[in-house]
């Protein structure tokens, strides 16, 4: 039942895709082979795409190497001696724990209230009615063009709403972002105009509209929304800086902020080394880090061809 | 064209009960909007006052431009402007710069798999939080104690010096250009590739029957016509010029002093000011400075971009 309105919701860019998809297919019949072009080009995007990797390859790898290694060099290509001294240390402790349920609880309510609140506005604009969708355009679209700044925001969420120290603070202030709302209108614009008037002829009201009809027609902007939130959330780091003090309340972009800077720190001492340090700084520093990344890397593959959507219908809608 | 008719279907079925419920759709994004996009606006006189937590922010007495001349006093003005406009320029101009030329290259990969492989690989990095591009760059150039890290190993195997980057604030501005290219390479090249696609393949057609090679097609062809998609991503990252991307800065400069001569933007300036001075009134003046030169380049931006562009602008 849902994969038949997921393919509805899809019917107009999936024509799309399979139509180039069929150019491709002729193009390459002009292509001849071995083109020195070609051959550039195969080599750039490879050397490219490692590029993107090697850090990423160099955090796992360090994770897994011994202190006494990485103490040396300060990082790793390849676990040697290998050690899980990290996750072991990581594993026992509490503040991995806290962290993953800040994360957690920010980035779930978050993603829910920001897809929520983007997706029922949106649809309010895209409806096109008389005196409130366009005032309702210019009012979503200033705070593009304008923003008030860092001070009076933060004044805002610690004097007037005094949310300090809550995971709504680091929520609220982020909640909608207008360009996604835009996204979001000109899906909903291109949603088949009868479907919506016989549900109206039927005598559907407008909430039954919205989430019976509309919501399940457009699972796929719905998913492109949440996925652009939640990675949002979840990388986040500056508004819990700014507002939560208590250590037992941070996510892990903020925990593992504080392990950096501490390193720092000590590193910046003259005649300081880490290996004195009685804790592997190092290793718990990469090892935190791919805890950190790691529901973004498991998700990635799944995830990846909704963000290409997004990105797609925000860079062409017209 | 068939507007109008909907429209008037629309109308002639509008209930007041369907007013309501759409009103109560819209609510949660209006109340959103007024309290965290409109409140801050009005939030910014503190700018033009004295003030201090016990008055609040409209008991606080008014100082008239003081706050804005003391901003231009300290002498810290001019850098972190120049600064702000060199480094988004830089970004800029490289990322989209490898970003086209990835598409092109994307674009002759011939093999399904591997073609999507890639893309998903240099797309990836996007999504790395600027915390952990941080750590990155650490285990990169510093290693351990501004010693040791894999650019100076490598620097090594040439017989090269090596360099203590996190005090060299030269180098800074390409490091970070480096990262950019890094974070949003992949992303801009979706975006031109969703271009190329909409491409007529007559065009290519006709260019292989004069027996012009790929990669003339790429430099005659695809790239004049992706000059518009160019011109409207130049537009948009014009006008964000002035909201130079605060957090993968931070991220990596953090307090390191030595390196503000390059890297300090208004954004880091701002936040640093707010959290070690605590002088509210200041600080906002300088984050109006921003937000008023900023809105006056978007909006250069948007006109520029509806003058030309008519059937793609924003709104």
């Amino acid at each position: 039942m849902s994969s038949v309105d997921y393919t509805s919701g899809l019917a107009g860019p999936g024509k799309g895709v399979t139509a180039s998809q069929g150019i491709t297919r002729r193009r390459r019949k002009l292509r001849r082979a071995g083109e020195p072009f070609t051959v550039i080009s195969y080599v750039g995007v490879s050397i490219f795409g490692l590029f993107c990797l090697i850090p990423l390859w160099m955090i796992i790898a360090g994770s897994l190497t011994d202190e006494s290694a990485l103490a040396r060099t300060g990082y790793s290509f390849w676990p040697q001696p290998f050690s899980l001294t990290a996750y072991q240390m990581l594993f026992s402790g509490q503040s991995l724990f806290g962290g993953y349920a800040a994360s957690l609880f920010i980035t779930v309510v978050g993603s829910a209230l920001s897809v929520y609140c983007t997706a029922s506005l949106a649809w309010v604009i895209a409806r096109r009615l008389p005196l409130v969708s366009g005032p309702l355009t210019i009012f979503s679209y200033i705070p593009m063009l304008f923003h008030g700044g860092l001070v009076p925001l933060y004044l805002l969420v610690t004097q007037v709403l005094s949310l300090s120290n809550s995971w709504f603070a680091v929520i609220l202030p982020i909640m909608i972002a207008p360009f996604l709302v835009f996204v979001a209108v000109s899906f909903f614009r291109q949603l088949p105009e009868e479907v919506i008037d016989a549900a109206r002829i039927d005598g559907a009201g407008e909430l039954r509209i919205f989430f019976q009809i509309v919501l399940p027609l457009s699972k796929p902007i719905l998913a492109v929304l949440a996925l652009f939130y939640a990675v949002t959330y979840w990388n986040e780091w500056f508004m819990p800086l700014l507002f939560l003090s208590d250590p037992d309340r941070y996510p892990l972009q903020l925990i593992l902020q504080n392990l950096i800077a501490n390193v720092t720190n000590a590193a910046a001492l003259p005649g300081a080394t880490a290996s004195q340090a009685a804790a592997p700084v190092y290793q718990l520093r990469f090892a935190m880090t791919v805890l950190t990344i790691g529901p973004i890397l498991l998700a990635y593959p799944f995830a990846q061809r909704f963000f290409v959507k997004g990105i797609t219908l925000g860079a062409t809608k017209g | 064209m068939q507007q109008p008719i909907s429209a008037a279907r629309k109308r002639r079925r509008t209930s007041p009960w369907d007013s309501v419920a759409l009103l109560l759709l819209a609510a949660p994004g209006i109340v959103w909007f007024v309290v965290f996009a409109y409140g801050p606006m009005v939030g910014l006189v503190v700018a033009f006052k004295n003030f201090n937590i016990r008055d609040g922010i409209f008991g606080s007495p008014w100082n008239g431009l003081a706050n804005f001349r003391y901003f231009l006093s300290t002498g810290d003005a001019f850098n972190i402007v120049a600064n702000t406009l060199i480094l988004n320029a830089l970004f800029l101009s490289a990322s989209l710069f490898v970003g086209l030329l990835l598409a092109l290259m994307l674009n002759e990969i011939r093999g399904q798999f591997y073609r999507r492989f890639l893309q998903s690989t240099i797309f990836f990095p996007y999504f790395v939080s600027p915390i952990v591009i941080s750590l990155m760059l650490q285990a990169i150039l510093s290693g351990v104690g501004g010693r040791g890290g894999m650019v100076n190993d490598l620097l090594n195997v040439f017989d090269l010096p090596q360099l203590s980057w996190y005090t060299t604030p030269g180098a800074w501005p390409w490091i970070l250009t480096i990262v950019k290219v890094w974070q949003l390479g992949g992303y801009t090249s979706v975006i031109f590739l969703a271009a190329i696609t909409s491409i007529s393949e007559e065009v290519y057609e006709a260019a292989a029957i004069d027996g012009a090679s790929r990669a003339r097609m790429a430099i005659s062809i695809t790239t004049p016509l992706l000059l518009p998609t160019m011109g409207i991503l130049v537009v948009l990252g014009v006008g964000r010029i002035f909201f130079g991307d605060f957090a993968t800065i931070y991220a990596i400069v953090q307090d390191n002093g030595i390196l503000f001569p390059t890297t300090d933007v208004i954004d880091t300036y701002v936040f640093r000011s707010l959290r070690t001075i605590g002088n509210f009134g200041t600080t906002a003046a300088i984050g109006l400075f921003q937000s008023v030169v900023g809105f006056v380049f978007v909006t250069a931006a948007v006109l520029v971009q509806r003058r030309f562009q008519r059937e793609s602008a924003i709104l």
